[in-house]
């Protein structure tokens, strides 16, 4: 029972990782076809993963520099590890969503200690701006969060997909706000634009990016790839039910489940995407105000909403 | 032996007065410090968790001058004392290389903790008021050492506050319920009223420095010497919240306010209090550029969400809370060192001009790097726990205003965090002649990390820990075993958590071992082996004013916070008695007049 849990969870985990590195390349060639460009092709993430990890390396900046990226790589599977992906729980029982916002930090400090440790002072900016970002979409996020919480009377992820069976969050009306909301703050996890800022390659040389190349920018693309995953999850499976269709134990409900959470992430992928290649960058207090005045605002309201419904 | 111990204590502070070199006065004072230590662990047999046996009896009545000063542990106490008291060695330690000669820190420091010991004994209030007394005075001394005079008044101004108020508090519930002993006064408990509770509560929250009540803290906690304030922020502030905890709970205050409202409204009060000092302080802490001020404002931030678990007040809040403060005690202990041992290797307090240490003082910046993993609640030491036990409650208690500012000020935290490790240890390398911190400064330091961890994989030990204070309390207990919590929303196992990192740490590593790499250093790097010639240009440094462009934001909104009317109320009141000074003119007409306005006025009141 226990190995066979252990082996479930690192097919997943692999899985996930594999699904990450494949859509930057599916990224890459959407972003293309808006750009009437080809594109590479969409296996190009794989090929640039593998073409990093086998470069020889010969620069170090110091211990720190190189831990921190692994840091950051462990941190984005720990925090897989508590998502559940198409409804299998993983270990999304041992934790709760308040422990996956704070599982989502260790990769974020992680990478940005490895910036610091560069010396680059565009890694600095890079990652100053990428912190404030963080607190400006995270008040949105944590109210719709807070929303859902109240509503299903439960904290923990699993728990919130499992009330879902039924009728999908997105289908009541107050969520449908908070989803926008939510929608919105994940282009900012994503760092897509128009909230980009810290990494905006014209402006500071990539940001935190910077310093780091050879199997330092591999393991960053596998980050990278790892965070795709886990806040696409996150929003599936907040909103979207988890891509949960059937729900007897059967090998073909583990298949048709795992094929709508696929679908489910793509959609939500891509719709970032497509917003990202209409929409200029943000400057970084233009975005905070658009957070905490707007979002947050709307936010509040969806939350006030569920409160109401609740309490009555 | 409780005698004996009041008495090393004494004795110590005492002999210190007289001794020079610091160092022999560290000795002595560790060891000293170690006697309540003692005394606390032997205690732990008493609530339930097996110990060492010492033989120190926990109580005592201690006649003196007519009064009899009466003295025993309760469960609350001893879980305020175990963090409180095992903080004080470590710091002693650190003290050891910290302070060549002694400049008056030792021997008041002893005081200080004879001081804290008696208030956490004391069971009745003329006891209580005593020592608080004593702790006053003597932590004023050692403020006094930083002969800044912000420091000094502001803090002068605020113990008078809170020493007046908590006095006023004592009185009247002597008067309501006609005993100052403790357990007498928690039998008459119905005939206290609401305005002592809330009296005695703002007294404590001046030395916790929850929100409206802060302004001293940021100015005490930048110029003091760093051990003590290591202590101050660790410790003392931790014994307002036994107050506050003793007056809510074990009086209980919180029943009484909730009957007198005939709802949560004041504890409820106290809550949203303790969020926004979380909230506003981490906004403030993450603007400051210096290491100090930045970690004084995120003290008032991590205080008050132990204020929002009191509010609260659920099982669950409680628990978080008491995690919260023990969690705190360690960590901003350590950051306060951390501060010291960098200042001594450097001279230097501003982030914008310090960079770069952390090549050169590996072991401080680990200590450093668990302290604000800890500080940002990152689930790898223990602040995690205590946190999460305080959204719980604040998301089960449907509370739509608290949890959301808890959250963001969560956030906030790494933005400061992020501004210590990269404008104090990281980036640019200005310090190549600096040596690693001596090693009992270091030992002091890790020893003090070391809970962090331990309590990280076993928060059932911590919740076993304050078991029976919360049971004694009448609060309850929530289900947990060694790693696994349980609360109605959801549990939280941290060995699934620890054992999934190591895990997940092989792939990791099996991807990214690396060959032997040559290392370069920042000026061959991004100065492209250029001579750096702007050392010395703060404004250069990326670390300099870190957080400009939400600070531009934030700013406006802030700018008329306590300080600012604290600075005009004494503006006022300066502008007042200059003016009331302007009647004594010197001549002797003013005078004649003077008499003869009050003649009529007195003859004016007789005929009405």
């Amino acid at each position: 029972m226990v190995v066979e849990k252990i082996a479930v969870i690192a097919l997943y985990t692999t899985i996930a990782m594999f699904v990450g590195i494949l859509f930057m390349g599916v990224g890459r060639k959407i972003v293309a076809r808006v750009h009437n460009r080809v594109g590479p092709p969409v296996y190009q993430g794989f090929i640039d993963i593998a073409k990093l990890l086998t470069k020889k390396t010969n620069i170090s900046h110091g211990w720190i520099y190189d831990l921190a990226l692994l840091f950051s790589m462990t941190g984005i599977m720990l925090t897989i590890l508590f998502l559940p992906i198409g409804g299998v729980k993983l270990l999304s029982m041992e934790g709760d969503a308040f422990l996956v916002l704070y599982l989502l930090a260790i990769p974020a400090l992680g990478f940005a200690l490895g910036a610091g440790a560069s010396g680059n002072p565009n890694a600095a900016i890079g990652v100053m701006r990428a912190l404030v970002m963080m607190l400006s979409y995270e008040l949105p996020f944590v109210i719709t969060l807070i929303a859902l919480m109240i509503y299903y009377d439960t904290s923990s992820i699993a728990q919130i997909v499992e009330m879902q069976h039924a009728k999908w969050a997105i289908m009541i009306p107050p969520f449908v706000l908070a989803a926008a909301v939510a929608d919105m703050a994940l282009q900012g996890m994503l760092m897509e634009a128009p909230f980009d800022i810290s990494t905006a390659p014209h402006e500071i040389a990539s940001g935190p990016m910077a310093e780091f190349g050879g199997k330092h920018l591999g393991a960053l693309m596998i980050y990278k790839a790892g965070t795709i995953v886990a806040y696409t999850t996150l929003f599936v499976d907040l909103f979207l039910g988890g891509g949960v269709v059937m729900h007897d134990g059967s090998v073909l409900a583990y298949l048709a489940n795992f094929a709508v959470w696929f679908i489910l992430i793509f959609l939500v992928f891509t719709l970032s995407l497509l917003i990202n290649t209409s929409f200029p960058r943000f400057r970084i207090e233009q975005a905070f105000k658009f957070y905490w005045k707007y979002e947050a605002l709307l936010a509040f309201i969806s939350l006030i909403w569920v409160y109401l419904m609740v309490i009555s | 032996m409780l005698e004996l111990i009041f008495a090393v204590l004494l004795i110590a502070a005492f002999a210190t007065l007289f001794i020079k070199s610091g160092r022999i006065a560290a000795i002595i004072s560790l060891i000293a410090s170690a006697m309540p230590l003692i005394a606390v662990v032997d205690w732990a047999n008493d609530f339930g968790i097996k110990a060492f046996s010492f033989g120190v009896e926990n109580s005592m009545d201690f006649p003196i001058a007519g009064i009899t000063m009466h003295l025993s542990i309760t469960s609350f106490a001893w879980f305020f004392a175990v963090m409180v008291f095992s903080l004080l060695p470590p710091i002693f330690l650190f003290s050891y290389s910290f302070f060549e000669k002694n400049n008056g820190f030792f021997p008041f420091m002893l005081f200080l903790i004879t001081a804290v010991f008696g208030i956490l004994l004391a069971s009745d209030f003329l006891t209580f008021f005593f020592f608080w007394e004593l702790m006053a005075a003597s932590s004023f001394i050692l403020v006094c050492i930083s002969r800044d005079k912000k420091a000094i008044m502001s803090y002068l101004a605020f113990s008078v506050l809170s020493a007046v108020l908590i006095l006023v508090g004592i009185a009247l519930l002597y008067s309501q319920s006609g005993t100052l002993l403790f357990s007498d006064i928690v039998l008459n408990a119905d005939k206290v009223t609401v305005s002592a509770i809330i009296l005695m509560v703002a007294g404590f929250a001046v030395k916790s420095a929850l929100m409206p009540l802060h302004a001293w803290a940021p100015f005490v906690y930048s110029k003091a010497d760093e051990p003590f304030v290591a202590f101050l922020s660790g410790g003392l502030s931790k014994v307002g919240y036994y107050g506050m905890f003793f007056v809510l709970f074990a009086l209980p205050g919180a029943k009484i306010l909730h009957q007198y409202f005939n709802s949560g409204v004041a504890t409820y009060l106290l809550a949203v209090i303790g969020a926004i000092s979380a909230f506003i302080g981490t906004l403030l802490a993450f603007m400051e550029d210096d290491l100090r001020k930045l970690l004084a404002y995120s003290s008032i931030a991590q205080l008050g969400y132990i204020a929002v678990g009191f509010g609260i007040g659920s099982s669950l809040a409680m628990a978080g809370a008491l995690f919260q403060a023990f969690n705190h005690a360690f960590f901003k202990s350590v950051l306060f060192l951390v501060a010291g041992a960098v200042a001594y290797r450097t001279g230097k307090w501003k982030i914008s001009e310090l960079g770069g240490v952390g090549y050169k003082m590996p072991f401080t910046f680990m200590a450093a790097l668990f302290a604000i993993f800890a500080l940002a609640a990152i689930p790898i030491t223990s602040g995690f726990a205590a946190k999460w036990l305080l959204y719980e409650a604040a998301v089960s208690n449907k509370y739509i205003f608290i949890t959301p500012i808890m959250l963001i000020a969560g956030v906030g935290a790494f933005l400061y965090s992020f501004r210590i490790l990269y404008g104090v240890f990281l980036g640019e390398n200005r310090h190549d002649d600096i040596k690693e911190a001596p090693l009992p400064m270091i030992a002091g330091m890790f020893l003090l990390v070391l809970p962090l961890i331990i309590f990280l994989i076993f928060p059932g030990y911590m919740l076993d820990m304050m078991h029976s204070a919360l049971v004694d309390a009448g609060i309850g207990t929530i289900s947990h075993t060694n790693y696994v919590i349980r609360t109605g929303m959801a549990s939280y196992n941290t060995l699934a958590v620890v054992i999934g990192m190591m895990v997940v740490m092989i792939p990791a590593f099996l991807i990214y071992v690396l060959r032997k790499q040559k290392k370069v250093d920042f000026k061959d790097n991004f100065l492209a082996g250029e001579p750096y010639e702007f050392y010395g240009y703060i404004s250069m440094h990326a670390a300099n004013n870190f957080y400009k462009p939400i600070e531009d934001v934030i700013m406006p909104y802030l700018r008329k916070g306590a300080i600012s009317f604290y600075t005009a109320l004494y503006n006022a009141m300066g502008r007042v008695s200059d003016a009331s000074r302007k009647i004594y003119t010197g001549l002797s007409q003013d005078y004649t007049i003077y008499i003869i306005i009050f003649f009529f006025i007195i003859v004016g009141w007789l005929i009405w």
